[in-house]
């Protein structure tokens, strides 16, 4: 072998090691600076309580379905702008879905009829919460662990599951032994309310804090039972109303004879709640805990 | 008792509208009574009328919520029925309804895109915005119309059309914010509770107005009894007379519509009932009809009061008589004369016949197959738009099932819908009409709800199980009569009637799975794979070769059973054959595209203003016109607002609705 060729060899051996090392970091970067933990794998998923648990745990999902209803309806935790909006929750598009090939797609029982055609494009995990019958706060718990396994976070997991049941601990502490019994309501027309009680976000939140809840009657699966507000007369309750109210609505309200003669006979001014999330999971839970409770204590101030 | 029952009549067990009417008044005072004295006592709950005694709960309920929903119903059904007699006077048309005008879908429109637009119009009042949509959707009707001096038949078909046009518009606005919507889901389906008496102040005023026009109108409206050039003889502008009676129905419909929502079937069925149990003449239909309307609603939201109070949702009243009179007029229908009083006219139109429809067909031909080569190739992705290589297998794969179901579908509506047109005779006729999807949708929706996650296999099973008992309770109804269209038209108004009331229901309860059933409803492509669309394509082949040989019984079918009966048609076989095509083409594409695609109303519409006009060539026509439809409306669907997919069945009725309308200029 001639010496010009073996110096090329050893030459070239010497180089392969650094560059290889600067290939790998050059495609490591952009990667690097997309998403803070590279262990997580891409997931896509269809449901904004599987989304907002993802977002929490620091885990955002790569893609989700109605990206600007979730803007609006859940709101936080804020999902970064890199995440693509896939289109309707019950029909994501799913030649796009394809075409970003994630490796893990998220679905609630909800979009089971999906799960045939979304097995084609990547293995699909289907959870629950607010399965009828079960207590809904371990079935938070659960969901949460579930989530943080899928993205390999369990760390992160536990961590918002303690937060959480820390906080609203906390929250407990700040509240009196006075509380009146509640009464939460979403407004869905001027004669039309959702009323929450068994079986939802609200009632396990109030639960957790040691408020009673007045709705003790039936609910439906999702925990709310909609009735018409003349269903709330004879209920001695402080009325807490969570925001947004439908167009039009509060105005209509302020004539309507039986809404005035609630509000005076209820315990005090109804409590106004900025909108969360009725059908959230563990970040959800908090900022209502967090909201009501301040609500309660700007109240007892003034 | 009704002044003009047939002295004949057996006295003891013969319906009268004032029996019914009396039999009604006596359930409702007698729930409202009961219902008082287990409340606060019937002394007090009488004088909680007028005033509050003391400060109770009860009291406070009954002042404000229960007596004004009392006199809402009341007030609601009878402007509701009085509507309804005055537009089947002046359409001469026993199916015509205040909903028929696109009044609701009008209102429903307005109100909805008031919410999502222009919150602000919402707080000036709710029932201007929503006149303010009904009187536009009328308007649109009426100018449709104008050139034919709003003859029932073209007004009825306008009236139809533009609510399948409001009613896909809204849907779309549905399908992508169903969340800021929820409200008006409850208003649709018209709920009767009530929060003090400013709705009850509101709309008794303007029913006042709406009565004594009634009046005012009620001797020139008489004479349209008799037939056209009669009533003109007479010295009577019929157009000015057709306008003045159906402005004041809308004008009543829109008032209580924009109070309480849509409350269905009440101003088809009062009027039905009273002419039913005897009432002939326009002057005791308008009086006993309006009683009627208001008892039987007022009843219904007693009972729904009574024993509905307690489930977790919300049962609301206008979707629940609908429901109830469903199983009603199915009743009524094998005991309703129909031929008793002046028959509705045929729609006259302007059948300019093509010269060369072979000609024609095979540019249809070439059309569908470029649009299908387009639909297949042309797309976007993630990078925005794309001209795919039709080698792209992966691409294609997600692709060519929706394209070959989109088009299975469309052919075999498209042929239903002239089997049905044709043998009906009745240009209103529609697979979707004649309650065939909707009872699949029935089912397709109590397996929604009632299954914890079903799959698609379930879903389908249940679909095909809908069908075939709406099916059934198409011949069972039917068999008597030997088919006639008009009742059988009837039965598939009172299935569908009760679809509506359960999607009605469904919905207004707000629960999240609503979503789900909004997006099939809609009449998408995209739950169809590989298998599924392979069948669909070899069903619509089979079914549609399996018309073919009808041909002869649908050219002459239109020009009546006894001309048909004179040319040797054995008349109840026909009927029945035909109808059972109908039944499978139908129940077949809805289950892929949902019910409400409304290409086999539009698709022989069409075909007949392009030039089809014998049988064999129009069936062609429009299959070909109803596959194209849906190929372009699948892919347009797809595109418009991607990511978003609107579905197929919406954009197809979208398209077809705007060239229905541009057509209707011919007419």
């Amino acid at each position: 072998m001639s010496p010009p060729r073996r110096l090329r060899r050893r030459a070239r051996r010497w180089l392969a090691g650094p560059l290889v090392m600067l290939l790998t970091l050059f495609i490591a970067l952009p990667a690097l600076a997309d998403s803070p933990h590279l262990e997580s794998p891409r997931l896509a998923t269809l449901d904004w309580t599987l989304a907002e648990t993802l977002a929490a745990l620091e885990a955002p999902p790569a893609a989700m379905a109605q990206l600007d209803a979730y803007h609006a309806w859940v709101g936080e935790p804020a999902l970064p702008d890199a995440v693509i909006d896939l289109g309707l929750r019950s029909q994501p598009n799913l030649e796009l879905l394809a075409d970003l090939d994630p490796e893990r797609i998220l679905i609630s029982p909800m979009f089971a009829n999906l799960a045939p055609r979304l097995e084609a494009i990547a293995p699909v995990d289907t959870l629950a919460l607010y399965t009828p019958g079960r207590d809904t706060w371990t079935e938070m718990r659960e969901l949460t662990r579930r989530v943080a396994d899928i993205v390999e976070r369990p760390e992160a997991g536990e961590r918002l599951i303690e937060d959480t049941e820390s906080r609203l601990m906390r929250l407990e502490q700040r509240l009196g032994d006075d509380a009146p019994p509640l009464l939460v309501v979403q407004f869905m027309d001027a004669r039309h309310v959702r009323v929450f009680g068994d079986n939802g976000l609200y009632q396990a939140v109030l639960d957790r804090l040691g408020l009673k809840n007045a709705w003790t009657g039936v609910t439906n699966a999702w925990g709310f039972s909609l009735v018409g507000i003349e269903a709330l007369a004879g209920l001695d309750a402080r009325l807490v109303v969570v925001e947004p109210y439908p167009a039009g609505v509060r105005e209509t309200l302020a004539d309507s004879g039986l809404w005035r003669r609630l509000v005076e006979r209820s315990r005090g001014e109804p409590l106004i709640l900025p909108p969360v999330w009725s059908f959230g999971a563990l970040p959800s839970a908090q900022r209502f805990a967090e909201q009501l409770v301040t609500a309660l204590e700007n109240d007892d101030v003034r | 008792m009704s002044a003009d029952a047939p002295a004949h009549a057996l006295p003891s067990r013969r319906l009268t509208p004032g029996r019914a009417c009396l039999l009604l008044g006596l359930l409702t005072a007698g729930l409202a009574v009961a219902h008082l004295a287990s409340s606060t006592g019937l002394v007090a709950g009488l004088s909680s009328l007028v005033t509050i005694l003391d400060d109770s709960a009860d009291a406070l309920v009954l002042h404000f919520a229960w007596w004004p929903r009392l006199a809402m119903a009341l007030m609601a059904g009878g402007g509701l029925a009085l509507a309804g007699v005055l537009m089947q006077q002046v359409l001469r048309n026993p199916l015509a309804a205040p909903t028929t005008l696109g009044v609701a879908s009008g209102a429903n429109l307005a109100l909805m895109a008031a919410s999502l637009l222009a919150p602000g119009l919402l707080a000036l009042g709710r029932e201007w915005v929503a006149l303010a949509g009904g009187g536009l959707a009328m308007g649109l009707v009426f100018a449709l119309a104008w050139r034919r001096g709003l003859s029932p038949v073209v007004v009825v078909l306008g009236g139809l059309v533009v609510n399948l046009y409001f009613g896909a518009l809204a849907m779309v606005l549905l399908l992508f914010h169903q969340e800021a919507l929820k409200g008006l889901l409850i208003w649709g389906a018209g709920s009767l509770a009530q929060n003090g008496w400013s709705d009850a102040a509101f709309l008794a005023p303007r029913l006042a107005l709406g009565v004594l026009g009634a009046f005012w109108l009620l001797r020139p409206l008489a004479v349209l009894e008799l037939d056209e050039a009669g009533a003109r003889s007479l010295g009577v502008s019929l157009k000015w007379l057709r306008l003045a009676g159906l402005g004041l129905a809308v004008f009543l419909t829109g008032c209580v519509v924009s109070t309480v929502g849509i409350v269905g079937f009440i101003g088809l069925a009062a009027p039905n009932i009273v002419r039913l149990a005897g009432a002939r003449r326009l002057g005791t239909r308008l009086l006993w009809s309006t009683l009627l309307g208001a008892l039987l609603l007022a009843t219904t939201d007693q009972l729904l009061q009574r024993y509905a109070g307690t489930l977790p949702t919300l049962i609301p009243t206008g979707a629940t008589t609908a429901a109830l009179g469903a199983p009603l007029l199915l009743w009524l229908i094998p005991r309703l004369r129909l031929n008793g009083s002046a028959p509705p006219r045929h729609a006259a139109t302007s059948r300019v016949r093509h010269p060369a429809p072979r000609r024609l067909i095979v540019g249809l031909s070439l059309a569908l197959v470029a649009m299908a080569v387009v639909a297949a190739l042309a797309g976007q992705g993630a990078d925005g738009w794309q001209w795919a290589s039709p080698l792209d297998a992966g691409l294609l794969e997600w692709r060519w099932p929706r394209l070959l179901a989109a088009s299975g579908c469309g052919l075999m509506l498209a042929v239903a819908g002239t089997l049905i047109q044709r043998l009906t005779a009745n240009p209103m006729a529609s697979p979707e009409i004649l309650g065939i999807s909707g009872g699949s949708a029935i089912a397709l929706m109590g397996a929604i709800f009632l299954l914890p996650s079903p799959g698609n296999l379930t879903l389908v099973g249940a679909g095909v199980l809908g069908a075939l008992v709406s099916l059934a309770v198409l011949v069972a109804v039917n068999r008597r009569s030997g088919f006639q269209p008009e009742r059988l038209l009837l039965t598939g108004v009172a299935i569908t009637a009760l679809f509506e009331a359960i999607k009605a229901v469904v919905l207004a309860g707000g629960d999240p799975r609503g979503q789900q059933v909004i997006a099939w409803l809609s009449g998408s492509t995209y739950y169809v794979d590989a298998t599924s669309a392979v069948t669909v394509a070899g069903a619509a082949a089979l079914l549609a070769l399996a018309a073919a040989p009808l041909a002869r019984w649908l050219d002459i079918l239109p020009l009546g059973g006894a001309t048909a009966a004179a040319l040797g048609i054995d008349l109840r076989r026909a009927r029945l054959s035909l109808l059972l095509l109908v039944a499978l083409l139908t129940a077949a594409a809805t289950l892929v595209v949902g019910p409400l695609s409304f290409v086999g109303l539009l698709a022989p519409h069409m075909a007949r203003l392009m030039g089809f006009t014998r049988a064999r060539a129009h069936l062609a026509g429009a299959a070909l016109t109803g596959a194209l439809l849906m190929v372009l409306a699948d892919w347009l669907g797809r595109q418009l607002l991607f990511p978003q997919e609107i579905p197929a069945g919406l954009v197809a009725s979208l398209i077809g609705g705007a060239y229905f309308m541009w057509g209707m200029r011919r007419l």
